[in-house]
C-alpha cells in the first residue's frame, strides 16, 4: 500500500471500510505509519507483535533520584506525611504508591505497624526511671529531656544512637537501621537519624548507600550490571527481557541481571547455569575418558589407543566408539557415535540411570557450548566482513549503503544463534510430552535455518543478495515463531 | 582498668553483686573484657549435673555488636557444634544493644532446656536428634557425663 493510498483512506476511512473489523485494522495501519517518523523503523516489526519487546530508559543517577523524589513527593501530598516516612513506607512496601495509599486509607494504623514504621499506642513503653536516668545503653545519667527514641518509646542518649548509627552504616545497612530496644523492630526514618548523625562524613556514605538501596527495592529500577557501569535502568514492568546498556552496551535480562535467556526463565536459567558449574568438569572426564561395559555395565576407563575394548570384568569384547559387539566390527567403523535415548530406563539399574542422565545432560550441554563456541567464531567472521567492506568501499565497488545487508546479516545470525544456544537449558528442564515434541520441532527448524544462514554469511561473496536476505527473513521468523510460543510474559 | 566504659563496668558489677542462680560469670584479671563463664546445666535437661566453661568476650563495638561466646567444654547438642560455636539468633542477626551479659548469659542456659533442632548448627546432631530424640538425649547425658563433670576450667 503505497503513502498516497493510505492517505486517501485516512481522509475517508468509512468508505472502503464495511464493518468495524476493518475500520480498527486501518488504525492500526495509520498508527503503524504516522506514530513512526523515522523511515528506517518501517520494516521493524509492531511493538505488540514482537515477544521481546520492552520499553525502558536508560537513567542517570541524578534523574533516578529525581524519579524516586517524585514518588515520594506524591505520596507525602496524598497522605500529607513527611517525606522521610514516605520514602520508609514505599521502600517496606516495594513503591506500589497506590496500593499503600489505599491501605493507609482503609486503616492508617495497620499499614504503619504492619511497615515497622509506627508502634501501637498501647505498647508504648517509657524504660526510664527519675529525673536523671542513665542510659540503657551506655549507662551514663543525662537529664530527662536529653534522651531520644522513635514511636515506639525506647529512650537512649543521643551518644549511642549516634554509635548505633555508626556501626550500621559501617555494615552498611541503611533502609533497614532498627530502634535498639530489646526485640523492638522499628525502623529508624533519615530524618530521625540525620538529627542524630552530626559527622558529615557518614552521613554522606548513608545517604549513598540508602540510594542504592533504594534502586535494589524499586521494582522498575536496576543498576546496570557491566562493569563500572553507573547508569541505571528503568523498566516501564519489571519483566524478564532483554536490555541493553547504551553507555557501556552489555546486554542483560532487566529481572534477574545476568545475560539475556530467552526462552527460558530466569530461575531455569540460574538453575543450568549452577549446574554447568558444578558438574562440567566431572562429567567431562567422566564421558571422555569412561564407559559403562555394554554386557555387565562396570565403568571403564580408557587408559590407551586401541578403540578393541575387553572388559576386564566380564570379558567382553566390544567397540569403544559404538559399544557394539566387536565381532560385527570389520576393519571399518560404522557411524558409532549417535545419541539413543533409552526407552527403557525406568527399568535399569541405578547406575545406569545415573549414566543416563549424564548422557542427557551431556547431550544438551555439549550443544549449548558448542552454539557458545560458533557466537564467538562468528563474531570474527563479523570483523572479517567488516574489513572486506572497507576494501571493496575503497575499490569503488559500491558505497557503504550498498553492503550495509551483510552487516545486518551477521548482526541477524548472531541474534538467532544467541536464541538458539538458550532454548537448550529449555529443553533439558522440560517434560516429556506434546509440548516439548512441538518446542523441539521448532527448535529444529531454528537450528536448521540458522545453519543456513551461517553458511550464507561465511560465503557471502557467492550468495546473491536476494537469496541471503530472504534467509534471514526466514532465520527471524523462525525464531520469533518459537518465542511466541515459548516465551513466558 | 582504664577506658572500660561504664556499661561494662556496672554490668561487670551487677553480675558480682547480683549474680543469675545457676551462672558465674568473673572477668579476666588482665583483660576486663574477657570473662570466664560457668553455667550448671539446667534442672531436667540432659546437662543436669554437669558444669559447662564457656568464655565470652566483649568486641570494642559492644554493645553496639554483640558479645563473641563460646562453649569450651564440649556438649551434645544442636545448636552447638564441636568448637563449641553457639546459634543463637541474639548473638547474631537479633542482637540489640539493650541485651546485656546477664540476658545472653539467660538465653544461652535456656537454650540448654530447649534445644531446636530445626534451626542446627551440628547437623549431624541435629538429625539424630529429630530421628530419635530419646537415644540423643541419652547421649548427651553420656556426653556430659564424661566432660563436664568434674571438669576444671580449660586455659
Amino acid at each position: 500500500m503505497s503513502q498516497t493510498d493510505m492517505k486517501r483512506q485516512l481522509s475517508d476511512p468509512a468508505s472502503d471500510a464495511t464493518d468495524s473489523e476493518d475500520m480498527e485494522e486501518d488504525d492500526e495501519y495509520a498508527n503503524y505509519y504516522y506514530d513512526n517518523t523515522d523511515d528506517l523503523d518501517i520494516d521493524k516489526p509492531k511493538k505488540t507483535d514482537d515477544p521481546e519487546y520492552f520499553e525502558y530508559t536508560i537513567l542517570q543517577t541524578e534523574d533516578a533520584e529525581r524519579l524516586l523524589n517524585e514518588e515520594v513527593e506524591r505520596l507525602c501530598s496524598e497522605l500529607k506525611m513527611s517525606p522521610s516516612l514516605a520514602k520508609m513506607l514505599l521502600h517496606v512496601g516495594q513503591w506500589q504508591g497506590e496500593d499503600i495509599i489505599e491501605r493507609y486509607q482503609q486503616d492508617q494504623r495497620k499499614l504503619l505497624t504492619e511497615s515497622n514504621v509506627s508502634c501501637p499506642k498501647e505498647m508504648k513503653e517509657d524504660s526510664l526511671v527519675g529525673s536523671s536516668p542513665g542510659c540503657p545503653v551506655c549507662a551514663e545519667c543525662y537529664p530527662r529531656d536529653k534522651f531520644m527514641g522513635l514511636t515506639c518509646g525506647h529512650l537512649f542518649c543521643p551518644h549511642c544512637w549516634d554509635m548505633h548509627f555508626r556501626f550500621q552504616i559501617e555494615q552498611g545497612i541503611t533502609m533497614g537501621i532498627e530502634c535498639m530496644g530489646q526485640k523492638c523492630k522499628i525502623l529508624v526514618p533519615e530524618d530521625f537519624l540525620y538529627s542524630v548523625l552530626k559527622d558529615s562524613k557518614l552521613r554522606d556514605r548513608f545517604s549513598k548507600l540508602c540510594f542504592m538501596d533504594l534502586i535494589k527495592g524499586h521494582p522498575k529500577l536496576r543498576f546496570c550490571p557491566g562493569p563500572n557501569c553507573s547508569v541505571i535502568i528503568h523498566a516501564k514492568e519489571p519483566r524478564a527481557k532483554k536490555v541493553e546498556c547504551s553507555v557501556c552496551k552489555s546486554t542483560f535480562c532487566f529481572r534477574c541481571g545476568i545475560e539475556y535467556h530467552a526462552p527460558t526463565d530466569c530461575d531455569v536459567i540460574k538453575k543450568w547455569l549452577t549446574k554447568c558449574a558444578d558438574d562440567s568438569e566431572t562429567a567431562n572426564y567422566i564421558s571422555a575418558h569412561t564407559k559403562d561395559c555394554p554386557s555387565c555395565h562396570v565403568c571403564i576407563e580408557k587408559s590407551a589407543g586401541c578403540n578393541h575394548m575387553q572388559c576386564s570384568k566380564c570379558k567382553f569384547d566390544f567397540c569403544w566408539m559404538c559399544l557394539g559387539d566387536w565381532k560385527s566390527h570389520g576393519s571399518e567403523y560404522y557411524e558409532c557415535s549417535r545419541y539413543k535415548e533409552n526407552p527403557n530406563i525406568a527399568n535399569e539399574s541405578v547406575l545406569v540411570q545415573a549414566r543416563e542422565a549424564l548422557k542427557k545432560y551431556l547431550f544438551y550441554f555439549e550443544r549449548w557450548e558448542n552454539h557458545a563456541k560458533s557466537l564467538q567464531l562468528e563474531e570474527q567472521t563479523l570483523q572479517k566482513i567488516t574489513s572486506r567492506i572497507n576494501v571493496k568501499v575503497m575499490e569503488n565497488e559500491g558505497t557503504w549503503i550498498d553492503w550495509q545487508y551483510l552487516q545486518n546479516a551477521a548482526a541477524l545470525l548472531k541474534k538467532c544463534r544467541y536464541t538458539l544456544q538458550y532454548t537448550y537449558p529449555y529443553a533439558y528442564y522440560m517434560d516429556k510430552g506434546g509440548r516439548k515434541q512441538l518446542f523441539e520441532y521448532q527448535q529444529a527448524q531454528l537450528e536448521a535455518e540458522v545453519e543456513n544462514l551461517s553458511w550464507k554469511v561465511e560465503r557471502a561473496e557467492i550468495t546473491h543478495r536476494g537469496d541471503l536476505e530472504n534467509q534471514m527473513d526466514i532465520a527471524e521468523k523462525r525464531r520469533q515463531t518459537l518465542l511466541k510460543d515459548f516465551l513466558e510474559v | 582498668m582504664a577506658g572500660l566504659p561504664r556499661r561494662i563496668i556496672k554490668e561487670t558489677q551487677r553480675l558480682q553483686a547480683d549474680p543469675v542462680p545457676g551462672i558465674s560469670a568473673i572477668p579476666d584479671e588482665a583483660n576486663a573484657r574477657h570473662f570466664k563463664v560457668e553455667v550448671a546445666g539446667p534442672v531436667k535437661s540432659p546437662y543436669e549435673g554437669g558444669t559447662f566453661h564457656l568464655e565470652l568476650f566483649l568486641p570494642e563495638e559492644y554493645p553496639m555488636s554483640a558479645p563473641k561466646v563460646r562453649f569450651m567444654t564440649r556438649i551434645y547438642h544442636p545448636n552447638i557444634d564441636k568448637l563449641g560455636r553457639i546459634c543463637l539468633d541474639i548473638l547474631k542477626d537479633k542482637w540489640s544493644p539493650a541485651l546485656q551479659i546477664r540476658t545472653v548469659l539467660l538465653s544461652i542456659q535456656a537454650l540448654l532446656s530447649a534445644p531446636n533442632p530445626d534451626d542446627p548448627l551440628d547437623t549431624n546432631v541435629a538429625e539424630a536428634w529429630k530421628k530419635d530424640e530419646e537415644s540423643a538425649i541419652e547421649e548427651a547425658r553420656q556426653f556430659t557425663r564424661q566432660h563436664a563433670m568434674g571438669n576444671k576450667p580449660q586455659q
